[in-house]
């Protein structure tokens, strides 16, 4: 029972729970996808891209790179978000869409980031 | 580079991770918590303000409340996230300096640069292992004559003072352990350009798995080591140890040559010391080392090593040691350390001629020559210096002949590396006799007028004497006699010291034996004097004019000529 790696794969299948969240509802319907839910989203991915850091191994490294592709996804919904809604006002359907659908392939990504750590985690076993 | 690189990002997880979180919780707290408007109106954050905010309070820059003055549960809570905030930030900086300072980083960084630097070397180098008093002269004789020389040393303090050298070669550095064979191949055993192993360090157990290490890894690699046990030495010499370098043994033979053949003695210097100079007294130089009774004060390994080689009819040795049972003195040895007078009084010293202070402490050798010469004013005293610093002390001691082991190390070390005939001859020498000697001695005087002679070396071969080759590829022959001096072009006279032929020297070789391709001549000049030999090896015209009798001087004439004589000869 190592706490070290419990953390580790608590944050990541964290990561991958939150964005799953986020994503799920209708594309466009504004009242579907919290901005809170995003905010967590976001940081919790940072947060495991962060640990992956340091990683020598080859596993490590594509790890950390699919890491890497929830955040620049994550971050570029945020900003999305933020532009579509500049001077307070409500984001617009079309907005809304274009957020949710980069959260969507944020998701792909770390789906892929929680598959590969499950076949590591495997491999250890043998 | 990638090293590094994943050494830096694992030392800064946790702060980053930390200022992650702090950063989150204030922007999350600023967007949950409402403000009031001028109108009284609720108000909140969106997370893009709220972030800008905390990011300027982070930062410690403060534009202000924007938009609107906070309230006061808004200002307890900034409250909070600045302080969490400046020390999550100071937290990652301190890591960051800590690991700069880190020695693990440090040294990974060292190493990367070492690595680079090895590798864009062009030019041929050595690998100098051990940076003591005598790597300090070799790698500065290596400097003088245009050689790259990289040094690995364990201690690094040593090579710092390397900064303060300005050699005109700057070397290459490594501290690190030469015995680990990591360190061995980082510094280029294998690259195309290296050209030896020097193995110098203070401990010949060191040196040993230098030569072990550098054999097994290259087995072509030229490893010259330094040796001062017998034991050692042997179990180098076993796996093929190019040369092994024993100071006592080659300063005693030296010595011995001051006793029966002083001119050698003379050859032996100039050629030998031509990095650092050998203090001697003048008159030793030309009179020798009086026969008669020799008093050896110390019988370690230099006093074992005189002893040994002043062996013959003429000289009487006495030891003085303080435990010469221990050491394995001869019967009639002194017991004492030879520093009192009590002790050389009952050595003998007021009948003796020579005196050796031999044993490794500078300063019971410096009290021991003192007053050696305070008892018998004439005798001739040899002290021998273990630390070069020391070396002063007994200049103004003066001591006549002084012993610097580091010394002699170095100059073996830099002529076999730079003069590989040189070493041939020196070896050879020996062989000769006092009056050969003499003659020897007299030609070279005659020559350099009293100055230091130079040897320059001639292979014949298309690289190294193109014109010559060709003269003797056209069934002409070229006598030893005939590069060496020639009546028609005075004062480029050189006299041939050695002839090296399909691995046979021939030392003073025939005057009328024949170049053959593969040749290598040793010639031994006048300084800052283009010899013969220099100016006829790709010089074809000098070649033709002076030994195919071509008096022509126009060119088309000359060719013409040379033609007519090719035909003839065919």
């Amino acid at each position: 029972m190592n706490l070290e790696k419990v953390i580790f794969a608590f944050f990541i299948i964290l990561a991958l729970s939150l964005n799953f969240s986020f994503f799920i509802g209708e594309l466009s319907e504004a009242s579907h996808h919290h901005v809170n839910e995003l905010f967590a989203a976001l940081i919790v991915s940072l947060i495991c891209t962060v640990m992956k850091f340091g990683d020598r191994t080859h596993f490590g490294s594509t790890v950390l790179a699919s890491s890497l592709v929830v955040d620049l996804l994550l971050i570029a919904a945020a900003i999305t978000w933020g532009v579509s809604t500049v001077n307070h006002g409500s984001i617009t359907p079309t907005a809304m869409a274009t957020v949710t659908s980069l959260a969507g392939g944020a998701l792909i990504a770390n789906l892929l980031s929680v598959v590969l750590l499950i076949i590591e985690t495997g491999q250890i076993r043998k | 580079m990638s090293d590094i690189f994943f050494l830096v990002l694992r030392r800064l997880r946790t702060p980053l991770i930390l200022l992650i979180s702090v950063y989150a919780v204030a922007t999350l707290g600023m967007t949950l918590i409402p403000g009031v408007d001028p109108n009284g109106e609720p108000w909140r954050m969106g997370f893009f303000h709220a972030f800008y905010f905390v990011s300027f309070m982070g930062t410690t820059i403060g534009f202000g409340e924007l938009p609107y003055p906070f309230t006061d549960l808004q200002r307890a809570w900034v409250l909070v996230c600045i302080y969490t905030s400046v020390v999550a930030w100071l937290y990652g900086i301190g890591t960051v300096l800590r690991l700069t300072q880190d020695e693990t980083f440090i040294s990974a960084v060292a190493q990367r640069a070492f690595k680079l630097s090895i590798k864009r070397i062009d030019r041929p180098f050595h690998i100098i292992c051990g940076y003591g008093e005598t790597g300090q002269l070799i790698v500065r004789g290596l400097s003088e004559l245009g050689i790259q020389a990289i040094i690995i040393d364990l201690h690094s303090e040593r090579l710092h003072s390397l900064k303060l050298e300005e050699l005109s070669v700057p070397a290459i550095v490594l501290g690190g352990d030469i015995t680990d064979p990591d360190n061995l191949l980082a510094a280029g055993i294998n690259h195309p350009c290296c050209r030896g192993v020097i193995a110098v360090t203070q401990d010949d157990h060191t040196n040993l798995q230098i030569a072990v290490a550098s054999k097994l890894v290259n087995p072509d690699m030229p490893v010259i080591c330094r040796s001062e046990i017998q034991d050692e030495a042997d179990n180098m010499a076993s796996f093929g140890t190019d040369s092994i370098i024993n100071p006592y043994l080659v300063f005693g033979r030296r010595l011995s040559l001051l006793t029966t053949n002083p001119e050698l003695h003379r050859i032996h210097n100039w050629f030998i010391n031509q990095h650092t100079a050998e203090h001697i007294n003048e008159r030793i130089t030309h009179e020798g080392l009086p026969g008669g009774d020799w008093i050896i004060c110390g019988y370690g390994r230099f006093g074992k090593a005189v002893e040994h080689y002043s062996d013959d009819g003429h000289i009487s040795v006495t030891i003085v040691d303080i435990d010469p049972e221990a050491s394995g003195a001869p019967k009639g040895s002194i017991v004492g350390r030879g520093t009192e007078a009590d002790t050389l009084i009952e050595a003998g010293i007021k009948s003796a001629s020579v005196i050796v202070a031999a044993s490794d402490d500078d300063a019971n050798n410096l009290s021991i020559l003192i007053t050696a010469k305070q008892l018998n004013n004439d005798i001739v005293t040899i002290g021998r210096v273990s630390q070069e610093t020391n070396n002063i002390l007994f200049m103004h001691a003066k001591c006549d002949y002084i012993m610097r082991r580091s010394q002699v190390v170095a100059n073996e070390v830099l002529t076999i590396i730079s003069r590989p005939l040189v070493t041939k001859f020196l070896q050879y020498s020996y062989s000769l006799s006092p009056s050969a000697t003499n003659d020897l001695i007299t030609e070279i005087c005659r020559l350099t007028n009293d100055n230091d002679p130079v040897t320059w070396r001639l292979v014949i071969d298309s690289k190294g004497a193109p014109a010559i080759l060709q003269f003797i590829d056209n069934q002409q022959a070229l006598t030893v006699e005939q590069v060496s001096s020639n009546s028609k072009l005075p004062g480029t006279e050189g006299i041939p010291l050695l002839l090296l032929r399909g691995g046979m020297s021939h030392l003073l070789p025939d005057p009328d034996m024949p170049l053959k391709l593969g040749d290598e001549l040793l010639f031994c000049g006048r300084r800052n004097q283009t010899l013969l030999a220099q100016k006829l090896r790709d010089n074809i015209e000098l070649v033709d004019s002076l030994y195919n009798q071509n008096r022509h001087h126009i060119p088309l004439l000359r060719w013409l000529k040379r033609r007519k004589k090719l035909k003839s000869v065919d």
